[in-house]
């Protein structure tokens, strides 16, 4: 699997080559600005894309502009951001534009290799990486209706929130497939939503949930 | 510049008195086409334009000056009084410069805590982390060359290594949260306040003007009113409804927060309000706080910010 890699801090980048290359990726450019990027993914068509929000020039959201830009240009090019905190309204902007295939985490996760990995190819395949904290904050604010979940079934939320599989949350939970599924159901009747398959267009649902639980007006839209 | 526009046709004036009272009796003195001239281009070449024009202007002229000076020079005082009123008198800026010497003062001893504070957060914090990292690390690299290796011990070795750079990098997040709110670094004031009302439970309406370059420290204490406000009213406002509006004039930047909630809100019910006001009035700014029982609250802040 080819990856364009955007990120400016040699210490980060070589970390990443490292990962990713042992993780069986190829590497086929690592721009250190949003322009040289652009051109990267123009030229090498990757497979997945891993980009810092702060770049050259100026370090402010260079990152996510060049994504926005990278995902307008090739619909549906896969985008995994990496920021060093959490911004919901970056999250937001992500989802945003069309298609699955976006990814928003912390740089702190790259530590943890396996589930970075994990989403990392999730986000390849269509799919999406929520980081836990973006979907911790929306859960908090969703106060109410979230309280009559049981323990299990916020757990539950959190991960297919963050844009995991039944398969996958199972694993995480250590629990049958089937309880998964059976909690999912549960999930879904509590909060009043019609049941989504599991992928992009599930995670939308539950983030526009939660997003909409906490106030009127939404702003994670597809 | 009055004394100029008034004082220059008083000044014609009386110069054509005397030369109608002195040149005129004198016209055959002169040579012939330099002789004087009343009425401003008449000349005077015999006794009987001397003795009639002569003595007409300067009556004219001085019922002209008697009817108009006085309210001409009353104008010139006043204008000279309201020029002199608007400048500060020497107790006033006396008073000023005490007032800015203790907000200076005011404004180092803030500065001077929160670099204090910041230097023991990354002390006791971050450092002491990876103090505690290396020791690990260290100890792993020995423990890996041991034999027979002790597995258990290597792994925990590495796992708390592991785990306390994931808690160093959180700190340490926190802390650069609470120097420079990084979303203020990445979209300024405007986006930073988009992303705080956003994230508001009670839903918010932003409005703000044409705000040009606000001073770092001012936009910092912008953003940390604004979302220590809007956190009171998710909390205790009962409100529905919300609102921030930020607008320049001039040299200051004004802020006003409202919600349509409950009311009640005072420096009393838990730390919000008080640090409002403690980080506002550090930058000379000012803090008002309308809240009364049954709502709604308005929280009006302006801080200058240069011209």
């Amino acid at each position: 699997m080819r990856v364009v890699i955007a990120e400016d801090n040699v210490l980060l980048s070589t970390g990443l080559e490292l990962l990713l290359g042992r993780a069986g990726f190829h590497i086929a450019a690592i721009a250190g600005d949003a322009a040289s990027f652009l051109t990267a993914v123009r030229e090498h068509r990757p497979d997945v894309t891993v980009v810092d929000v702060r770049l050259p020039p100026s370090f402010r959201d260079e990152g996510i502009r060049a994504a926005l830009q990278a995902r307008q240009e090739q619909p549906g090019l896969p985008v995994l951001v990496l920021s060093q905190y959490v911004e919901q309204q970056y999250a937001a902007e992500l989802l945003a534009t069309a298609g699955g295939g976006v990814g928003y985490l912390l740089k702190d996760r790259v530590s943890r290799v396996d589930a970075f990995i994990d989403a990392l190819r999730r986000v390849a395949a269509g799919g999406t990486a929520m980081d836990p904290e973006v979907i911790a904050q929306l859960v908090q604010r969703a106060g109410d209706p979230i309280a009559a979940l049981t323990g299990r079934e916020r757990e539950v939320l959190a991960l297919m929130a963050q844009g995991l599989d039944n398969n996958a949350i199972a694993q995480q939970l250590t629990v049958t497939d089937n309880a998964v599924h059976k909690h999912i159901g549960n999930i879904f009747a509590k909060l009043g939503l019609a049941v989504t398959d599991s992928g992009h267009r599930r995670v939308l649902a539950v983030l526009t949930y939660l997003n909409g639980a906490g106030r009127t007006s939404g702003q994670f839209g597809g | 510049m009055s004394g100029v526009g008034l004082g220059l046709p008083a000044l014609l004036c009386a110069g054509n008195i005397v030369v109608a009272a002195i040149a005129t009796p004198l016209w055959w003195a002169f040579s012939a086409g330099n002789g004087p001239r009343l009425f401003v281009n008449v000349p005077v070449n015999g006794w009987t334009t001397a003795l009639t024009l002569g003595p007409l202007q300067i009556l004219l002229l001085t019922a002209l000056a008697y009817l108009c000076f006085p309210p001409m020079a009353r104008a010139h005082a006043r204008i000279c009084l309201a020029v002199m009123a608007s400048q500060p008198t020497d107790e006033q800026l006396a008073e000023r410069v005490v007032e800015l010497t203790r907000t200076r003062a005011d404004v180092l001893d803030a500065h001077g805590a929160e670099l204090r504070r910041i230097e023991r957060d990354l002390h006791d914090g971050t450092q002491a982390r990876l103090v505690a990292i290396a020791m690990r690390l260290a100890l792993a690299r020995q423990a890996i060359a041991d034999s027979p290796r002790d597995e258990q011990f290597l792994e925990g070795l590495l796992r708390d290594a592991h785990e306390g750079a994931e808690e160093a990098m959180s700190e340490l997040r926190e802390v650069i949260q609470t120097v420079y709110p990084p979303i203020l670094a990445d979209r300024g004031l405007d986006g930073a306040l988009t992303a705080v009302t956003a994230r508001c439970p009670v839903p918010t309406r932003l409005r703000i003007g044409d705000i040009g370059r606000v001073p770092a420290a001012v936009e910092t204490t912008v953003y940390f009113a604004v979302a220590e406000a809007l956190t009171n009213v998710a909390k205790h406002s009962q409100g529905t409804a919300a609102g921030v509006r930020v607008d320049r004039m001039t040299d200051r930047l004004s802020v006003v927060i409202t919600d349509n909630g409950i009311g009640g809100a005072d420096d009393r019910l838990g730390t919000g309000i008080a640090g409002i006001r403690r980080r506002v009035l550090a930058l000379d700014g000012t803090v008002d706080v309308d809240s009364p029982a049954g709502g709604p609250t308005t929280i009006t802040l302006e801080l200058p910010c240069g011209s």
